[in-house]
Parts: structure tokens; sequence; C-alpha cells
């Protein structure tokens, strides 16, 4: 619990009811979706720019910990009060400021919901592109904190390119501004897409506007399968080489597609090895060329089951059921750690046989699940984490997976972020002079490190 | 053991936009995933039981749709049952809830309880009431008792006015039999013109729902039994609730909690099997209805989903597309159709403030569609509802199987 002095300055700050230090309320903040936890002494929930930066000013004062939570929809940790101190909760910040879709940007507080986005944006037949597997629950300002990706980020790009500018409020409590309502604006360094993906490690993002998209005419989504999964991956660079960007393609094995049939019960094919989901949109003359192309390049490399979302209910459900992914792999075991290397897309089949190379050598269950266009994977795998001996073999083995995307060329997180659970492997992907200059950074702009320190930086 | 079949929660989070109470009051505590995480440090003793865990595990509608958005699969109303059974051992229970307990366990209070109240004409006991209020709803705005419960004024078995179809078990329900007796008479009404033989066991008590979600698992027991021993053993072709959450009792709360006592299940699992709620069962029927032809002026009419025929039945989409079939309405789809009116049993009345802002985002909605018929299929919902409309508002809350009723031919 924060000293009383400390305490009745944060009360004066924000009301007595957005400020909670109960234990049986901090428990609730101690965790998200990754496996850690640990108890913050002091939970706020602001409302305004001004009260934040009468925050961190105080935190600045008495040097405690502050770090940032959305929706606690995180996979890799980013939001656990690792050492404690503040933990300044965004959802009941959640107002959208502006809508306007005719100079194509909306201006959003951080707590809006990114569904809730989509939602203001949909009677103007526009929307907001990146789609995070947690989109329906997680905030704007999280996905912006971790530069969220997600399956139609194949063809749209991610959270950082659709960040026009933003306010941000730093350590000192000083309150800064950058970028614009324009996309062509090179005014000074580009600082929005430095704080986009700072894991809450630079400042506090307070508002955010944001570029959109006009929604297009056609969109069509096919269900894929194969009975081999090699072939699977293969169909994926064969369609990315042919020049073909779709809007996503979601690739699945049959241990995650038998997973989400058993709760989602879409009629999907048990037994083929190998799924992709795949989507195109744009003007209907050029989603049927493309389309045509893509089941050409699908039955070169062996698809068995080609078909096509009758409806957009149905290709709802089939997103919907793709988005549960995560969650229907917890019922497996007591734990579930699911990662987010990324790789060139033609290493794509290569990758996918070092994941399960390795993982049957160290024995274990994997579930394979890629936004595979893109490169960008996520090995699950269900296990105890109180079990020492069989942990040691999940440690092994996501080590050596690293260590195999890194000789392919890749890299570590695509979207998840680093947080707690990749710190220990940066070194992989980034030389000493480059951690040191991040270093430089933070402390450049966050001197006594308050700002969710024990993370990556 | 319980570390473990908990541990299942992936934490993923997508539960907490799946909750009502969440999505009004954005704090995470209150959320599915917080509760579970809670239980779980109450059990590892790593978290002692206190007033507060009590009040953050109480703040739920026990609607189930965690449970129904889960893709884990955890069972989450026998897991918050278990830790309402304990947080109210360890912290007692208010005395309006203890009375309301007390009077839903036997059928013996219940209907003293109705006769006093009609007595004094309203269905308020005084220790409930709270300066004019009864939690958000205002006093004046409660149902009048039925004049004579619905049981007691009908028949045991009912002959249909045709040749029989079939035969159909009816579970009232309290609400139908002491409150709202309209929406039994329609159901009665209906069956019979179906063809239908109805049989309204006399022995018949309160689902126990109510005691299940305020930790009075013994008392329960009781009440599970009675009603099994009167839905049992009957030859039929369902047993038909009209309402849902009375029907999530029979569906899935009497076969599972027999099991985790330790008895044997298998009455409750072939009534489990025959339960259906009235709305899925008029689709199905639909053809042996006939419609008065004088019925030619369309109502305009919207649908609030209770939250049990939402997660329990999943009939919401199936009351919405019966809705559209008749002939004589014009169905008016709110945006929040399925959004939760924030009644949950007796949530409306332990938080009336939060409960306050769920049922006037629906009043506005509904309003929104300019629709004059409100229906819907829980008797919670209906008087939340109505309870919370102003005399100024133009839009009448009923049970779908009244409209359809009024608008059947005479036969």
């Amino acid at each position: 619990m924060l000293d009383t002095q400390v305490k009745s300055q944060l009360v004066q700050i924000v009301d007595k009811n957005r400020y909670l230090d109960q234990p049986e309320e901090l428990a609730c903040y101690a965790y998200d979706a990754f496996l850690v936890e640990s108890l913050p002494e002091a939970v706020i929930f602001p409302q305004t720019t001004k009260e934040i930066s009468d925050i961190l000013k105080t935190a600045s004062r008495f040097k405690i910990p502050v770090t940032g939570r959305g929706a606690g929809t995180s996979v890799c940790g980013a939001p656990i009060p690792i050492k404690h101190g503040i933990v300044l909760c965004f959802s009941k910040m959640d107002e959208i400021i502006e809508v306007n879709t005719r100079d194509r940007y909306i201006i959003v507080q951080p707590g809006v919901v990114n569904a809730d986005v989509q939602k203001a944006l949909a009677p103007f037949e526009f929307f907001y592109p990146p789609d995070p597997g947690s989109m329906n629950t997680s905030t704007i300002g999280g996905n912006i904190a971790m530069n969220a990706g997600g399956p139609r980020c194949l063809k749209y790009g991610v959270t950082m390119d659709y960040v026009l500018g933003m306010e941000v409020v730093l350590a000192s409590g000083e309150i800064v501004k950058f970028g614009s309502k324009n996309v062509k604006d090179v005014t000074g360094y580009k600082l929005s897409s430095l704080f986009c993906g700072s894991e809450g490690t630079l400042g506090i993002i307070t508002q955010a506007i944001l570029k959109v998209m006009p929604k297009p005419e056609t969109v069509k989504t096919l269900m894929v399968t194969f009975d081999d999964l090699d072939n699977t991956a293969k169909a994926v660079t064969g369609i990315i080489g042919s020049g073909i960007i779709p809007v996503a393609m979601e690739l699945m094995d049959k241990l995650t597609l038998n997973a989400i049939e058993d709760v989602a019960d879409l009629g999907l094919d048990r037994d083929a090895a190998g799924s992709l989901i795949i989507e195109i949109d744009g003007d209907k003359e050029t989603c049927d060329k493309e389309m045509k192309k893509i089941i050409g390049k699908l039955k070169e490399n062996g698809a068995i089951h080609i078909q096509e979302a009758a409806s957009d209910i149905e290709r709802e459900k089939l997103w919907t059921a793709r988005r549960s992914a995560y969650g229907v792999f917890a019922k497996f075991a007591p734990d579930i750690i699911s990662e987010d290397i990324t790789v060139p897309v033609s290493k794509v089949p290569l990758m996918i046989r070092k994941i399960i190379e390795i993982t049957d050598k160290y024995g274990l269950k994997v579930g394979i699940l890629a936004h595979a266009g893109d490169g960008n994977m996520h090995p699950m795998i269900p296990a105890d984490k109180e079990n020492k001996e069989e942990w040691q073999r999940v440690e092994k083995a996501f080590s050596e997976i690293f260590q195999a995307a890194v000789e392919l060329d890749g890299t570590l997180s695509g979207e998840h972020g680093i947080g707690l659970a990749k710190s220990a492997y940066l070194p992989l992907v980034m030389n000493k002079d480059s951690i040191k200059l991040m270093k430089k950074i933070k402390q450049a702009i966050d001197p006594d490190l308050i700002l969710n320190p024990g993370k990556f930086v | 053991m319980t570390k473990k079949i908990l541990q299942n929660c992936g934490k993923c989070g997508l539960c907490l936009n799946a909750c009502p109470v969440y999505k009004i009051l954005k704090e995470e505590q209150v959320s599915p995933r917080a509760k579970l995480q809670l239980i779980k440090a109450y059990d590892n003793n790593t978290l002692v039981s206190s007033p507060l865990l009590k009040e953050i595990v109480s703040k739920c509608l026990m609607c189930g749709s965690c449970a129904a958005s889960c893709p884990s699969g955890i069972d989450h109303y026998s897991k918050f049952m278990e830790m309402r059974k304990n947080m109210v051992e360890d912290q007692g229970e208010t005395p309006a809830i203890k009375s309301l307990i007390y009077l839903l366990a036997s059928e013996y209070r219940i209907k003293l309880g109705a006769s006093l109240a009609r007595a004094g004409q309203k269905f308020v006991p005084d220790s409930l009431a709270r300066d004019y209020k009864l939690g958000n709803i205002p006093l004046k705005n409660f149902p009048n008792l039925n004049s004579i419960p619905l049981r007691k004024a009908s028949e045991e078995i009912i002959l249909p006015n045709k040749k029989q179809v079939g035969t159909i078990v009816y579970f009232t329900g309290c609400a139908t039999n002491y409150l709202y007796d309209d929406t039994g008479l329609a159901t009665i009404g209906i069956l019979k013109h179906m063809g239908y033989k109805i049989i309204i066991p006399k022995d018949q008590t309160c689902c126990s729902i109510p005691l299940l979600f305020h930790g009075a698992a013994g008392k329960a027991f009781k009440n599970i039994t009675t009603n099994i021993n009167a839905l049992k053993g009957h030859e039929c072709d369902a047993v038909l609730v009209d309402c849902s959450t009375c029907g999530e009792a029979l569906k899935n709360e009497y076969p599972r909690f027999l099991e985790n006592k330790g008895q044997n299940p298998f009455d409750a699992n072939i009534i489990s099997s025959k339960v259906i709620d009235i709305l899925s069962f008029i689709d199905q029927n639909f053809d042996r209805l006939e419609f008065d032809p004088d019925f030619t002026e369309k109502l305009s009419v919207t649908y609030h989903a209770p939250c049990h025929t939402k997660n329990t039945f999943q009939s919401h989409i199936i009351a919405e597309s019966l809705l559209e079939k008749l002939p004589f309405v014009s169905y008016k789809r709110a945006v929040d159709v399925d959004e939760c009116c924030g009644g949950g049993g007796t949530f409306f009345y332990e938080y009336p403030e939060l409960s306050k802002k769920m049922v006037d985002k629906k009043i506005e909605n509904a309003k929104a569609v300019q629709a004059k018929l409100w229906l819907t299929d829980c008797p919670v919902c209906r008087m939340n509802l109505a309870g919370n409309l102003t005399n100024n508002d133009d839009l009448q809350v009923l049970h779908p199987v009244s409209l359809i009723h009024s608008a059947l031919k005479l036969t």
C-alpha cells in the first residue's frame, strides 16, 4: 500500500471512488493474459489529461512506478506492475471525441474499445483496420502502446500505420502533442511512431488521432482445407508470391482447428491437416479476378476443399471462432503459452517444420496458428507451469524456436510485444549498441525510470 | 484441486465484453475473469473472506453471458454459486435477501406471503421497501398480484379444444403463478388452440434459482426434489417453461446440482432433455396456429432478449424471427435487443444505481424504434422494464404469448 502522504495527494486528484487499494481489488489488476502476476499498491482510474499529469507529477516526486492498463488483454505481461506502485487504468476514459470521415480520421480517448471505434465508423461505411484478436475488449490506448496487429494487417498494416497524432503525458507530468489530423506530416521527428509500441515505458497516451479507411465494396472469405500442413504453408507463399495481397490469410493446424470446432461448431473438416481462412476485399471485378488466381494457387498446392462464406453472418462466425483460438487452448492444460515469432513469408513452410521438429523433440503438444500471409506465427503450447520438469522442456523449446526464427531472418514478436515474456531474448535480435540506444532514449524521457519499470528497457 | 480447474481460465479477457456489469462499471474487479481470480485466491487462502469480497462476488447478474462466450468452456455458474454460498456462510446475508429466501423455500410460505400482500394489493413485502422504491423501481409501478394464483385457478389437466396432438407438462414458475397470470392464461390458450393436452402439476414450486444464486443450496435441494417429483413420470412431448430462468434451472442446474451432490440425476436428466422455452415451442408448432383474419392492423413491436433466453436456449434469434413471421406485427429491432436490462433476479434491488443505468439505456433504445409493444419472455425483465417506464412513455411491456394469444382465431 502507498504511503499515506502519497495517497492523500492522489485522492485529491481523483475522487476516492476512482482510487482502489483494498487487497480484494488490487488482486484484480495483477494480471493480464500472460502467466506472471504482481500486485499493484493502488489502482487509479483517470478521466482527464490534467488528472494524469497531476498523478505523474506526484509519482515522479515520490519515485513511484506507474504502469498503464487498458483492458488487460496483453499476452506478454506488458500491463503487469512487476515493480508494484500505481496501475493507471484507462477503462473509464472512454470517450470518442470526434468522428470525421470526410477528412478520414477519428479522435479517441485511450480507454475506447477497438470494437467501439468500428461501431462508431460503421454508419459512415468506414472502418479502422487494426483488428487484434482481443478487439471486442481491448482499448485503443493499449493497442497503440503495444502497436497491435491482427489478421487484416497483412493488407492494411499495423496500428502504427494508423496513428496520425497523439497527446502524451510524460513522467514529469508535462503534456506533449505530436502529429496532426493530416496523413502527410513531416514536421519534426515522427514521435508518435516512437511512443507507439513503447509498451508504456516512455509516456502515457491520453488522446489519439487515428486514420480510418472507407469500407471496401466487396468482401469475400474462403475456408480452405488441406491434407498436408506443409502444402498449406506452401499455398500461402504461392499466393503472396503471385502478387496478390489478401486482407488476411490465417493458417490453422489440425489441433487448432479441432479445438475451435469443439466450441464453435462451424462444421469444419476435423480431419484436415491444415486449413486457411483467406479474405480479400476491394471492388467486385478485382475481387473476382483475384479469387480466380487464389483458387488456382490453392489447387496447385493440393487444396482439398475450398468453400466461400455465403453470408456476412457466416463470415462473422468464422472470424469469431478464429478470435477465440487463444481461449480454446486454455482447456488443454492449466497454462498456455502463445508465442509470436515472425519470419519472411517465403520462410513460413520452413518455420512450421522447425516448430514441429522442436516441439516433437521435447515431447510437447503444439497448436500452430498463424497470420501466415505476413509470416506472423502463434505456436501455442499448453502446459502446466507447476510441473517443473515439463516447464523446463517448454522453456527450452521456445528458446530454440526463437533461435530458429532469427536464423530465418525472422524476429521475436510480430504483434504481441516483448513485455515480461521475451525481454531475456532481446539480445537475439538487437545488438548491444542498439539496446543501449533504447536505454538512452528511455533515460532521456523518463529519467527516474518510473514508467512501467522492469520491462524490456 | 480447485486451483487446477480454475487455472484453465486463460485470462484472455473475452468475457469482459460479454459481461453487462463490466460494460457499465468498466472496472476489472467485477468482470468474470476477475471473479475467477478472486475465487482462486480465496480457495488458496491468499485472500481472506471479507464484506468487500462478498460485495464484489455478488455484483453479478448470474446472466450466464460470460460462460456462453468463454472459449475455454468454464462453468462460471457453478463456480459463482459455490463462492456465493461460501460468502453467505462467512459474511451472512442481508435481512431482505434472507426473508426472500425464507419465502421462496416453501410453497406454503410463498402462498401465505402472496395472500398477505394481496390484502395490501401490491407485491411489496414491507421489509424490502426502500424510500418508496424497491431497488430501482418505484413502488407504484409494481404489478398487482393475481387475484387467484394461476395454478389454483386452473385445472391440473386441461384438454384441448380440438383433436389432441400431444401432451405438454407446464412448469409455470412463481411469477406466472402469483404475478403475471396473463402469461399463464395466454400460454394455456395457445396450447389448447394448437391441440395439446396440458398438465400443470399442482406440487411444483419455486424453481430454486434465487436460492442457488444466493447461496442457499440446502433449501434449494428441497425445492429441486419437490419439482423433479412433480414433473417426472408424465407421458409428455415436452416440459414447457414460459420463463427462461426457470428453464435454466430445469435444463442445466438440476442435473448439475444433483451430480455435484452425489445424487442420482436420472430423472433430472430426462426432464432436462424435454425442457423447451415457450417461444421455441411456438416456433416449432407455428403451422398449428390460426390467426384471426380480422386482425389486420399491424402493431409495431420490439423485443428484449432475456439473458437466459439468450444463453440457455439460444432462442432469442428464434424469438425475433417468430415476431417477424407474425402477420399482424411490424417488428422493430432495437440496437441493443440482446443487452441485459439489469433486472437479474434481485440485482435491481441490490444495486439499484447500476441497474438503473442499464435499464434506462434499454428504454432509450426501445423508444427510438417507436414501438408500441415491448415483448419479453422473462418476468423479472418485464417487471424491471415496465417498472422504469414513466407515464409519458407510450410503451407497454408484455410476454410475447399475450400478443400471440390475443390474435388467435376463436375455435
